[in-house]
């Protein structure tokens, strides 16, 4: 027995500590964020021009399928509940580890195992052409070697699950004594929320992908409509998934909105009882919702119109906490740090995508843009960019407790000026190709599209020239940046009360919780 | 629960934890998919069945060596029981995606099971001989935890044996069922109804062998199972049970339903 900390190559592969764990997933998922970015730039390039530019239509399709994949699977996902989940639940419940410390380890090497799979999609022969969905029937005739999806999905799902049984377990059982459940942060709400989609919806997605290995590889009959299956069913258990997914994401993300808005407000959250409320009437509502991808897929009328009002009522809950930060930002003494101007930039481009999210999800406006260049638009402003964003700014809020020093202030507001100018332009022309009717996934945009196409690779160069300086900049001052001090932010919640960089203990003797940790404006504070 | 958390006493020392046991799991799993690749896609069954070998083998080895870490350093600090049922729920998910899209072909079919089905499928006399095997386990694994909290080892591992000796006779029953069916030209491209069929039953058998597996275990820790340390028990009775209930869905919707013209 020893306060010693182990050093070393050996001390990361081998650790059990949630801490060291969560920064595993960091490195990872940013290694394959960075990837998905590089074949951004490679897709935007091929559009420059109506003819073929480097590579045509067949790499495009590698590369979007690729893209779609890591940035969601890979990128999102791992570094909401791989790397913030992991490094704050037990810091913010006060407890010195998760329930399982060695589960913990196993999942991230899944993780890193279906990371490994993946690459090998876009590496080996037989590339990945299938969309990031994966649809039967093209997923079970092409070339293409599905299994590496199909496994890499697996791989991943054992990871997720894990994770899930794990931290919700954690969450439960581990609170600090006066830890009560209206204490604990948004951001423990919103992972806590995460991971029970992810406990309901990763099993589904796993029989999906299982019964497409069978039908491409064992002779069965699940999506074959010639011998009575269907390939519907494939979008139903696929969707049943993936739709609730975008809350796995977007839970985490607006429970780091309202940590870091709070702090830098210095004001309680508005309406932490609705901001809860919010969260779990998501999670539930969350699997009401599928549907909606299969407006034209022949699904029934009755369900159509059920589910489309499923999916406006969503938007209540969300809207509630959009409505719940802006007044926690009225009347607070605002900092504009870096973090904040993450949290801020991504309430507005949040909004813009969720409003075009209601037209979406109108089964008459629906109809018109399914599989257009508008859900292309769509989904990156309000999914991809601004929650990549928002990921970005955690980062640079929690880095001085991760690291004890200080980023870059004025390259990371700098770096986040560029991504936010190059994100609001780069996609703006998709939504008219959309309402034009030009369908995505297609390597070649019609000529008379072309100045419009070039404004958007030049403004997506731009947005990830901003990832990649706010990159740089976390690099270079975990190096070389001022000290921190624990505290910097003078923050109330519970993580910035130890000191930075946490001991692997986290806390010398478990704290006894006696307020929230979002208690400003008394004496004292 | 939190009260015998061993993790919310207080240390005077903290002890870093390492184990090796994680990434060598993770290794036997990365190894899966290149067997299956190896065997299908790129059609060299040998190298596919040499790398399950290797991955099965480092497989039990991780298990092993991770449990017996967690004994050696009396880790047992009771949260498995909650766990356990956490991750039923997915698990319950998983089978509620396949008899979802089992609903999902048959309930718009005009006929089920389809025509060219054989006449004596499902085997519903074979399927209602065997459940008296599985579901008299979960009543004698319970009376093995009954024992347990009695102190009373011998009676537990007795009634345990019982238990495994019931879920094999299951499997065997079950493999029997299958090698019968195949023989007879009944498979899983037959039609949808035989896609279904081997699916949901091998699903659930798969997970009969999962709980086999935890039982051997639990059997083979012999002492270190004691009347204050045995979440490891509770933990996997209540996977049993679990196992037991679907079969009762497997049972009523794959074999009696059909049997029915239904
Ligand atoms: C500035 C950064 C980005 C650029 C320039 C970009 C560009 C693109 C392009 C050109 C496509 C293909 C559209 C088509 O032809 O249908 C695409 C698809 C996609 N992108 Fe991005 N993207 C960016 C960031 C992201 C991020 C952060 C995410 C993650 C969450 C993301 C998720 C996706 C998905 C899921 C697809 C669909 C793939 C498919 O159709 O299978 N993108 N992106
Ligand atoms: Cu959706």
């Amino acid at each position: 027995m020893s306060n010693e900390e182990p050093k070393g190559l050996k001390a990361w592969l081998l650790t059990t500590d949630h801490k060291k764990i969560a920064i595993l997933y960091l490195y990872t998922a940013a290694v394959f964020f960075i990837v998905a970015l590089l074949l951004a730039v490679l897709m935007r390039t091929e559009l420059l021009t109506s003819d073929k530019l480097i590579f045509g239509p067949k790499l495009y399709n590698v590369f979007f399928t690729i893209h779609g994949a890591a940035m969601v699977l890979f990128w999102m996902i791992p570094v909401l509940l791989g790397f913030f989940a992991n490094y704050l639940i037990p810091l913010m419940i006060g407890a010195r580890d998760v329930a399982f410390p060695r589960l913990n380890s196993l999942s991230y090497w899944f993780y890193a195992a279906s990371g490994v799979i993946a690459v090998l999609g876009l590496l080996l022969p037989g590339r990945l052409d299938i969309g990031w969905t994966g649809y039967p029937p093209y997923s079970i005739t092409t070339e293409a070697n599905t299994a590496l999806y199909i496994f890499a999905v697996h791989l991943l799902g054992a990871s997720s699950i894990g994770g899930a049984v794990n931290f919700i377990t954690t969450i439960i059982t581990m609170r600090a004594p006066g830890m009560t459940w209206g204490r604990l942060n948004l951001a423990v709400w919103g992972f806590f929320g995460a991971f029970i989609i992810q406990l309901i919806g990763v099993p589904v997605l796993a029989a999906a992908v299982t019964l497409l290995l069978f039908d491409r590889y064992l002779g069965t009959n699940f999506y074959d409509a010639a011998q009575g299956g269907s390939p519907v069913l494939y979008q139903h258990l696929f969707w049943f998934y993936a739709h609730p997914a975008v809350y796995v994401v977007a839970l985490p993300v607006f429970g780091i909105v309202s940590e870091i808005i709070s702090t830098f407000s210095r004001k309680k959250v508005f309406g932490y009882t609705s901001m809860v409320v919010a969260i779990m009437i998501i999670t539930v509502l969350g699997f009401e919702t599928w549907i909606h991808h299969l407006y034209v897929a022949g699904v029934a009328n009755w369900s159509r119109v059920i589910f489309m009002w499923a999916t406006i009522l969503i938007g209540v809950p969300t809207g509630i906490k959009i409505f719940n930060w802006l007044a926690t930002l009225h009347k607070g003494s605002i900092r504009l740090t870096t973090p904040m101007l993450y949290a801020l930039g991504f309430i507005s481009l949040f909004t813009i995508g969720g409003v075009t999210g209601i037209a979406n999800g109108l089964l008459g406006f629906d109809i018109h843009v399914h599989d257009t260049h508008w859900v292309v638009a769509h989904f990156h402003y309000v999914l991809a960019l601004s929650m990549t964003m928002l990921c970005i700014g955690g980062v640079y809020f929690w880095f001085p407790k991760m690291t004890g020093r200080m980023y870059n202030e004025n390259m990371g507001k700098l770096a986040f000026w560029i991504t936010l100018l190059g994100s609001l332009v780069a996609f703006m022309p998709h939504f008219k190709l959309g309402l034009d009717g030009i369908p995505r996934r297609y390597w070649s945009i019609p000529e008379v599209y072309s100045s419009m196409m070039i404004i958007s690779t030049i403004f997506s160069y731009i947005a990830i020239a901003g990832f990649i300086l706010a990159i740089y900049n976390l690099i270079v001052s975990a190096i070389n940046g001022e000290k921190a001090g624990d505290n910097p932010w003078r923050a109330k919640s519970l993580e910035w009360s130890i000191p930075s960089p946490p001991p692997f203990y986290n806390f010398e003797k478990i704290p006894v919780i006696e307020e929230g940790p979002y208690e400003y404006g008394k004496p004292g504070s | 629960m939190s009260s015998e958390n061993a993790l919310h006493h207080e240390h005077e020392h903290h002890e870093v934890e390492l184990s090796v046991w994680p990434l060598v799991i993770g290794l036997a799993s990365l190894l899966i998919p290149f067997a299956f690749m190896a065997a299908f896609q790129w059609s060299s069954p040998v190298i596919g069945l040499l790398l399950t070998g290797v991955s099965v083998v480092l497989l039990l080895i991780g298990c092993f060596g991770w449990a017996s870490e967690v004994y050696s350093k009396n880790q047992d600090v009771g949260l498995s029981k909650i766990a356990i049922l956490i991750f039923i729920i997915s698990e319950i998910l998983l089978f509620g995606g396949l008899f979802g899209g089992y609903f999902y072909n048959m309930l718009p079919a005009e006929v089920w099971p389809p025509a060219n089905t054989p006449d004596h499928v499902p085997p519903l006399g074979l399927a209602l001989f065997l459940s008296i095997f599985l579901l008299s386990s979960s009543g004698t694994i319970h009376v093995a935890e009954m024992k347990l909290e009695k102190g009373d080892m011998g009676g537990f591992k007795g009634w345990l044996c019982l238990t495994i000796i019931l879920g094999l006779l299951f499997i065997i029953g079950q493999a029997k069922e299958w090698a019968g069916l195949i023989g007879e030209g009944f498979t899983v491209s037959t039609n949808a109804f035989g896609t279904f069929f081997f699916t949901i039953t091998g699903f659930h058998g798969s997970h009969v062998i999962v709980g086999l597996i935890l039982q051997i275990f639990v059997l083979l820790l012999g002492s270190r199972i004691t009347k204050k340390s045995h979440t490891i028990v509770k933990a996997t009775g209540y996977y049993w049970h679990f196992v037991d209930g679907i079969w009762l869905l497997v049972l009523s919707l794959m074999y009696i339903l059909p049997y029915y013209g239904i």
